[in-house]
């Protein structure tokens, strides 16, 4: 007696083979695990942005207090031993001049320190290297002068933030600081 | 189907077709068991995801009003022309730690009301959220003396704050004091005002999950010395 195909399927027993169970997790692993990655990749952007963000409030802090200083005031401490030392992360920075660099700030405030480590607002800890060189609007700096004819030269302040214990730049911030605005 | 395909059936189809028995007790009990561990895990990890959920959307509104608050706070110091104690007239003494201050604003101040000479009072109270907390709230007026925190008209900018008995406002001296958490004022600077608002839902015991939102701002209308 012929069976029609349809009821023959039904009477069939055969499962899945190994192999097409094999491949099929294999297909199934591959995409969740895409899906884990693009969680693990949301997670490590949301990270940065929270330390770009509290790195952001530190530079802001240290700028204002160079707004709140006097223009002569505006220096850094350069002489007092190791709390004071440039480092090889500080001088490889692009703001860094080893010539033009401003010092002579006398006080033992914090905010003449080249590199400060701070803890931010979520309680991580950041390094804040800060350079001031004299700069020129226009012309090239060379001893106290930008060329006869040029603006009088500026301070330039550069704050730049790093996550602590890397070179890795978090927020760069710059202001240039002139004398005719009064001290 | 017709009825020349029934016809057709074999035999042991039609008898297959035609049996009635289900699942046994035991089966269906062995089931019911294994089904009830599994939603029961799973409704555990939905509940402690759900409060996860509140947890962090509170934290964040906290960390949220804390960085507006500053902002406001900001605001208000720049363009202040005097920062004094809540009198409106006596000025601040550098050292000192304090739970409210009152800035006077001049008429063209953007955050003065109406264009009127504004004092706006900033006070902390005890927060009725989290009772080892503390609550800041602005208050503003047009005439002296300035109305104090408790004042209808006072409205809440940051909650949660955990420092110690709510003394968020300090005025550096040139040594450094303790009160300030040791921030000094340069020599040659404007006078700074340091304010210290750490956030913590838990409140101050806890140290975890703390936001300590702290900034100096410089009275920009001061003297410089």
């Amino acid at each position: 007696m012929r069976i029609p195909p349809r009821l023959a399927r039904l009477r069939e027993e055969d499962g899945f083979t190994l192999i097409e169970l094999t491949i099929v997790m294999a297909v199934l692993t591959i995409g969740i695990l895409s899906l884990v990655a693009a969680y693990s990749s949301g997670y490590v952007a949301m990270k940065h942005a929270t330390r770009v963000s509290s790195a952001q409030l530190l530079a802001d802090s240290q700028m204002e207090r160079f707004r709140a200083l006097q223009y002569t005031s505006i220096a850094l401490n350069t002489s007092c031993g190791a709390t004071c030392s440039q480092d090889a992360t500080y001088t490889a920075d692009t703001a860094y001049s080893s010539t033009a660099q401003v010092t002579g700030c006398a006080t033992q405030d914090q905010t003449c320190l080249s590199t400060q480590i701070k803890s931010g607002p979520d309680t991580n800890s950041y390094r804040i290297d800060t350079y001031i060189t004299w700069s020129c609007l226009s012309g090239t700096y060379s001893a106290g002068s930008c060329g006869s004819s040029n603006p009088i030269p500026v301070k330039l302040v550069t704050v730049v933030v790093r996550q602590s214990g890397t070179t890795a730049v978090l927020v760069r911030q710059q202001s240039t600081f002139t004398s005719a605005t009064g001290s | 189907m017709g009825p020349i395909a029934r016809g057709r059936l074999s035999r042991r189809a039609r008898t297959r077709a035609g049996a009635q028995s289900g699942f046994t007790i035991i089966e269906l009990l062995i089931a019911m068991v294994i089904l009830t561990i599994i939603m029961a895990s799973l409704t555990s990890v939905l509940v402690s995801a759900s409060h996860t959920e509140i947890d962090v959307n509170k934290r964040f509104q906290a960390q949220q009003n804390d960085r507006t608050g500053f902002d406001k706070i900001r605001r208000d110091i720049h363009c202040a022309s005097a920062v004094t104690q809540t009198d409106g007239t006596t000025t601040l003494t550098p050292g000192t730690a304090y739970t409210a201050i009152t800035v006077t604003l001049p008429s063209q101040c953007p955050t003065a009301s109406s264009s009127q000479t504004t004092y706006a009072t900033w006070c902390t109270l005890q927060s009725t959220l989290n009772a080892t907390d503390w609550a800041l709230y602005r208050v503003a007026s047009t005439t002296l003396p300035p109305p104090t925190c408790a004042t209808t008209g006072a409205v809440k900018w940051v909650d949660y704050i955990t420092t110690p008995l709510g003394a968020v406002f300090c005025l550096p001296g040139t040594t450094a004091p303790t009160a300030c958490s040791g921030v000094q004022k340069p020599t040659n600077s404007l006078p700074l005002l340091h304010v210290a608002l750490p956030v913590n839902l838990n409140g101050a015991a806890s140290t975890k999950e703390s936001y300590n939102l702290v900034d100096d701002i410089a009275l920009r209308n001061g003297a410089r010395s």
